[in-house]
């Protein structure tokens, strides 16, 4: 056995040295230990984050920076004559009727959909975790809309809902009744949840990830206890399940009020086709692409998307703050991060 | 002494670093962007010329056609108005680019976008003026109106846009005589031929009995208007009224066109997108659309023996048919290789591709010198070429503003005309409706082209 073995960290050495921590022997006879591994270190750690920062500072910090600096002008894009408009394109955002509509359609839309499709997934993961036969054809079958191109549900959508040709109206037809114009208000906004919660199949498959993290143990116990299948389901699954819950409610409410599928569901996804899009589903997004691209407003949209960034961290924030209490985590994060957290980085 | 000070990479320089890469890799790319537009784009010392144009005119054969004639690289681009608005923000603009000429050159030359070709026209001795159609005015700009000043750009070929199509198998179920082909019906007669072609079945349309708007809403309104002896323009192009006498008919024909629900519109539009598809299938019975819609039906031999091509309708005694595409190829200001773009331009518009689109009847040709290539071969080709020579006269150009795209009026209709149709809001109340939103719009372009 080597002296550096038998040494504790910290102590003398026999030739008088101070031992390096226990780590690797070449850091240790180098006598600058520390410092290279702590070094290395961070190279591994910029090295790995680094591809990552400069995409974030290229295409997310300057974009978002550039964007800033547009919403408080009336530029067009195109002309010379743009000029410093101040907060004006921020004041008209929250004073255009039609941007408020627009936002709070964005929010019913929202305040629908998010707990819709979760309900409907997570309903999807319960019965596609019941012992039953062809189980994984039925999991692959319910996640089949979730891996569709939008682009093709959309229009699939279109298909099933036109008024004249289409198999909804179809069907209406069998039955002796006048057809409906699905696509137009103040149907087209059902249309809309409709496509939106037929690709439940991905709250499902994270779900069903969850479900099968829930140890058999607790379930067991509470048979054993005399808890019947709902308060099983209310007592130990969802209090287990709420973290992934939470994290998709987080994610499907920036995903809903960034949607962009009532332009996909119009018949013309161009500059000139947004402004056919129903009043029912003219979204935020939807306004904000026509007043970039059909109306020529890049202040204007600019300062439209960065009220949008700043609900979202508002409404993310608030969501966090009101799911104090509700979430249960296996784990406590906090001193699960603090254990973890290593006592240097970057060299620090 | 503190790691931070001894370790060679820290978190602050790190970031400045990341940071000073990022904006580097960030205007590198716009020079990357310009490089490759440049005239030394390819390996073998090719011009690289860059094409943005739709994707069913350029084909891998057409490319390599193109290639080879004009002995230059082609880089073509998929043309979309968002990429193309970013192009034209960056200066990184495509070196030609297709474009509606009727509609577009007002807002792109006030801009000043796209390069004055007059110098070329001048020089050429493949496109001379002289031999350029009328409608070829309809990429000039004046800064002050349409059809007057340089020219910046020029049509591949056109239609007048309020002619129609009809189906005469169709008529003769309904027992209906068919339109004349000399005189134009009048705008309401073509709204009676409609609600009595178009077929319904529980609250459904199995066969439309017009589509009055194949080029949008504002353009049919416009020429509407100008049928009637109004404009839906100010002389200045900085306003829209559509309270005037004339205006406010031709927005009622459509609020009566779109409650009557005998054809695609606002209120009901056509899921095929356009009106092709459903023409074919039998399943409309007129179609308003110019000459080139022609192709189409003369490449389905039991189809062109059923239809037949008429005058544009007038809503009043002033006859008018114009064009409202005149689609073509553009210049712009900030392209990289205008002298290559314009033996593209010589290429396309006077060579082997403008007397195979001439001969083809997918629109009349741009050049007068190529109009006896047209086709009239067939009892169908023949009436529509002699439909479409007695109207030729009764072109004009019509203004559009430069101060917003067709996009943002067309989007103002369609958000407004819909409810006006549910709950019967009258004509003048829908004018002033129409011209408060257009008119602020049309404002904030003014203030910015100045």
């Amino acid at each position: 056995m080597s002296t550096e073995q038998i040494t504790a960290p910290g102590a003398p050495s026999p030739s008088g040295e101070t031992a390096a921590r226990p780590g690797p022997r070449t850091g240790a006879r180098s006598g600058r230990g520390p410092r290279s591994m702590t070094t290395r270190r961070a190279i591994s750690f910029y090295v790995f984050a680094g591809p990552w920062m400069l995409g974030f500072l290229a295409l997310t910090a300057f974009p978002l920076g550039y964007a800033l600096w547009l919403s408080l002008t009336n530029s067009d894009g195109l002309s010379n004559n743009s000029r410093f408009v101040g907060l004006d394109n921020y004041r008209e955002v929250f004073s255009d009727p039609e941007t408020m509509s627009s936002l709070a359609r964005t929010g019913v839309f929202t305040a629908i959909t998010v707990p819709l499709t979760i309900a409907a997934g997570l309903l999807l993961a319960v019965l596609v975790n019941q012992p039953i036969r062809a189980r994984g054809l039925f999991r692959t079958l319910l996640y089949l809309p979730a891996v569709v191109p939008p682009v093709g549900a959309a229009l699939t959508f279109k298909l099933i809902f036109d008024r004249d040709s289409g198999a909804a109206n179809g069907a209406l037809d069998a039955l002796h009744i006048d057809g409906v114009s699905w696509l137009m208000d103040p149907y087209a906004r059902w249309v809309l949840v409709s496509l939106t919660v037929w690709g439940a199949g991905n709250v499902m498959i994270i779900s069903l990830a969850g479900l099968q993290d829930i140890p058999r143990e607790l379930h067991e116990a509470a048979r054993i206890d005399g808890a019947n299948a709902w308060q099983t389901f209310t007592r130990i699954t969802l209090p287990l399940l709420s973290p992934v819950l939470f994290f998709q409610v987080i994610t499907g409410i920036i995903a809903a009020v960034q949607s962009f599928l009532p332009l996909l569901i119009s018949l013309d996804p161009t500059p000139k086709g947004v402004t056919a899009v129903p009043e029912g589903n003219y979204l935020f997004m939807i306004h904000v692409f026509a007043q970039y691209f059909a109306n020529g407003r890049y202040g204007y949209a600019s300062a439209m998307l960065w009220v949008l960034f700043l609900i979202i961290i508002a409404v993310t924030f608030l969501v966090f703050r009101l799911s104090k209490g509700a979430v249960f985590y296996a784990v406590d994060p906090e001193p699960a991060a603090k254990a973890s957290r290593p006592r240097t980085i970057g060299g620090k | 002494m503190p790691m931070s000070t001894t370790t060679s990479l820290d978190r602050r320089r790190f970031l400045a670093a990341s940071a000073g890469t990022a904006l580097a890799a960030t205007g590198l790319s716009a020079c990357a962007g310009s490089a490759g537009n440049g005239t030394s784009g390819s390996g073998s010392g090719k011009t690289t010329l860059t094409v943005m144009t739709v994707q069913n005119e350029w084909d891998k054969k057409t490319l390599k056609a193109a290639e080879e004639a004009l002995g230059m690289h082609l880089n073509v681009i998929i043309w979309d108005a968002t990429k193309l608005n970013a192009m034209l923000a960056a200066k990184n603009a495509p070196d030609v680019v297709r474009g509606f000429g009727a509609t577009e050159t007002p807002y792109f030359a006030a801009r000043g976008l796209m390069t004055d070709l007059d110098p070329y026209f001048a020089k050429s001795s493949v496109l001379k003026a002289s031999d350029l159609d009328p409608v070829n005015d309809v990429w000039r700009y004046d800064g002050k109106k349409q059809g007057a000043g340089p020219r910046y750009g020029m049509a591949k070929d056109y239609s007048q846009d309020s002619m129609f199509w009809y189906r005469t198998d169709l008529f003769e179920a309904a027992k209906l005589d068919v339109p004349s082909a000399t005189q134009p019906i009048s705008c309401d007669e073509w709204l009676d031929l409609g609600k009595k072609l178009v077929k319904r079945r529980l609250g459904k349309v199995k066969v439309y009995g017009l589509n009055a708007t194949g080029m949008g809403v504002f353009p049919q309104l416009m020429g509407m208007t100008a049928s009637a002896g109004g404009s839906l323009f100010a002389e200045d192009l900085a306003t829209v009224d559509f309270s005037s006498p004339e205006a406010r008919k031709a927005l009622q024909w459509y609020l009566d066109y779109a409650k009557a629900d005998i054809g695609p519109s606002v209120t009901n539009p056509n899921p095929d997108g356009w009106d092709g598809p459903t023409y074919q299938a039998n399943r409309m019975a007129m179609s308003c659309n110019g000459y080139w819609f022609g192709g189409l039906i003369g490449a389905d031999a039991k189809l062109a023996e059923v239809s037949r091509f008429a005058p544009a309708p007038q809503l009043g005694g002033n006859r008018v048919s114009s064009c409202f595409g005149a689609t073509g190829f553009w210049i712009p200001r900030d392209a990289k290789n205008k002298d290559a773009a314009w033996k593209f331009f010589e290429w396309y518009f006077a060579g082997k591709p403008a007397q195979e689109r001439a001969a083809s009847g997918w629109g009349i040709p741009s050049l007068t010198s190529l109009r006896s290539k047209m086709p009239q071969t067939s009892a169908f080709q023949k009436q529509a070429f002699q439909v479409q020579e007695q109207e030729l006269p009764h072109f004009s150009v019509l203004s559009f503003t430069p101060y917003a795209q067709q996009a943002a009026l067309e989007g103002v209709l369609t958000k407004v005309l819909p409810g006006a149709v549910k709950s019967g809001t009258s004509a003048g109340k829908v004018a002033d409706t129409l011209n408060s939103r257009m008119n602020e719009q049309l404002a904030q372009g003014k203030e910015l082209v100045g």
